[in-house]
């Protein structure tokens, strides 16, 4: 069985996301890059398959720019496969359903089972590349999941939504969205790094793709300021509670 | 202008966002609410939703699709808006319509960035609840039924409930949030943190340190790698606030902190906070909010 998952690189996590001076950007000087959280947790899906079942091939793609390859070679020392950078001039600016198209035409090379790619990048934050790379297959897409069960006459799998999980049947080739779930992803191993490290990282061009709309970035702005409330300190924890009840009702009111 | 509205319905009728999205599209132009009906049994996948919407949105045009941000509305939106190649706005905070554009505001980076982006309308766009408001009163918009497609290669096989879920608002759609963070030491804590979400009528959140533990399950994370929630009233107990924490639940209208930590960087951004032992302030607060919404 053979594995693809689309990985995105972003800001790390626990990056202070500043805006550029051009309003319309943010500052990437001394940010830490990293793979977005939910395509870690894909990643991790993949190779939990892999750990029962050693024949699978965990392969990754990502699209963008020479930086990129830093993330591909991270997932490739979690222990994936092979990777596979499409890039070139504008990479780093395609609007998703741009992406979704340079995806599509290395999907139908590399010929996986599944697809994988986190539930939305926590850059943009917009949850739209799975569902149009399975739409450009014409392949059925199953987001939020956060466990597959693959067998031979298809694969099960579990779309968490709210009050529990949808399970559904793919028979043939999907496109899944992954959620965090409870296993966390896997550390790199000092072997699989010193390994990653050597891996050709094969390149395909993004030109001649088909970027069909955008979406125009007017404004970014951090969110509004917060603070100046009221704390209680140094008091008694009961008559402090009663008289938030107070508040919350009579000045703030949301009771 | 044509707005398409796609209801979601849950037990007691239309979803409150669905209803809150009916009355700002009127105000945007020519309203149609629609409802994705199951072709059988009771779960339609994104697909066959988005099939559906996209035969009858191909033969009458409409300007501006909306959806409700919620796990379904966002998968057929994105499915949807794939289908018909035209632009995705998601889990906007604001809509306007400028000329043949729509602005909308929507959050990035996880909420640490709050962006203004516009794209030229045919567009569609899932809009989070509680970003307009529903005035008390209104009848239910009335609602046209549209027949789902097919999804070659997929089947519903069951549906598996969680076991806490029972009866409580959805997180993303709760106007009052009660979330519990490591201070409450342990998962024997959200008896009296329950208690006190009966008496709001709360949803129950968690930080990741809880969900990770297994205190609580993941779908009441809140934060990066959770849930981003938009609350009239986010209560957060013995959350130290992370920046992960922070960016998911800091566009609540007022947030309320409780934490022994008087420098827990929570309290930076509260509106009210209370630096103390959260197990004496659950009981309490809990008599106290019983007191004030009784009007004493």
């Amino acid at each position: 069985m053979r594995f693809l998952i689309c990985i995105k690189q972003v800001p790390d996590s626990t990056t202070r996301v500043k805006v550029a001076a051009n309003g319309t950007s943010v500052v990437t000087d001394g940010v830490t890059w990293s793979i977005s959280p939910y395509d870690e947790y894909a990643v991790e899906l993949a190779l939990e398959h892999k750990d029962t079942a050693p024949d699978t091939i965990v392969s990754i793609i990502s699209v963008g720019g020479p930086r990129t390859k830093d993330a591909l070679r991270q997932a490739l020392a979690m222990g994936c496969d092979d990777a596979t950078l499409i890039t070139g001039d504008g990479a780093d600016q395609f609007g998703p359903l741009g992406v979704a198209n340079a995806l599509k035409s290395a999907v139908l090379d590399l010929k996986p089972d599944l697809v994988l790619c986190g539930k939305q990048a926590s850059d943009d934050d917009q949850g739209f590349v799975g569902p149009a790379l399975a739409e450009a297959l014409g392949w059925p897409h199953v987001a939020m999941v956060t466990k597959i069960a693959p067998s031979a006459d298809g694969t099960e799998i579990w779309n968490e939504t709210e009050g529990g999980h949808e399970v559904w049947k793919a028979s043939g080739g999907a496109v899944l969205t992954v959620q965090k779930s409870a296993k966390e992803p896997r550390y790199p191993s000092l072997p699989g790094i010193m390994k990653a490290k050597k891996k050709e990282i094969p390149e395909r061009p993004v030109a001649g793709l088909e970027d069909p709309v955008t979406l125009e970035i007017v404004k970014l702005e951090p969110p509004p300021a917060r603070g100046g409330g009221k704390i209680f300190r140094d008091g008694d924890t009961k008559a402090f509670a009663a008289e938030l009840a107070k508040l919350l009702r009579d000045e703030a009111k949301v009771l | 202008m044509k707005i398409w509205v796609i209801a979601e319905r849950s037990t007691d009728g239309l979803r409150r966002v669905s209803k809150e999205l009916a009355a700002k599209a009127a105000t945007l132009g020519d309203t149609t609410v629609l409802e994705v009906q199951p072709t059988s049994g009771e779960h339609v996948s994104a697909v066959a939703a988005a099939t559906g919407l996209a035969e009858r949105a191909t033969a009458e045009s409409p300007d501006l699709i909306l959806f409700g941000a919620t796990p379904t509305g966002r998968d057929v939106a994105a499915r949807l808006a794939a289908k018909l190649k035209r632009a995705y706005l998601s889990e906007c905070t604001d809509l306007a319509i400028e000329g043949s554009s729509v602005d909308a505001t929507r959050g990035m980076y996880a909420g640490k960035v709050r962006a203004r982006v516009r794209a030229a309308l045919p567009a569609v766009a899932s809009v989070r609840p509680n970003a307009f408001p529903l005035a008390d009163g209104l009848p239910e918009p009335e609602v046209t039924a549209v027949a789902a497609g097919a999804a070659a290669g997929l089947e519903f096989v069951r549906f598996e409930p969680t076991a806490s879920s029972g009866g409580r608002v959805s997180l993303s759609e709760a106007r009052v949030i009660v979330s519990g963070g490591r201070g409450l030491k342990g998962p024997e804590a959200w008896t009296q943190v329950e208690a006190l979400a009966d008496v709001l009528g709360a949803a129950l959140g968690a930080s990741r340190a809880v969900t990770d533990a297994g205190w609580r399950p993941n779908e009441e994370q809140v934060g990066q790698t959770g849930k981003t929630v938009t609350p009239d009233l986010y209560i957060a107990l013995g959350i130290s606030g992370a920046i992960q924490h922070l960016a998911g639940m800091t566009s609540s209208k007022v947030i309320v902190a409780v934490n022994k930590d008087p420098d827990a960087d929570i309290f930076k951004v509260a509106d009210y906070g209370i630096v103390g032992d959260v197990f004496e302030f659950l009981p309490a607060f809990t008599e106290a909010v019983k007191h004030a919404k009784a009007g004493a």
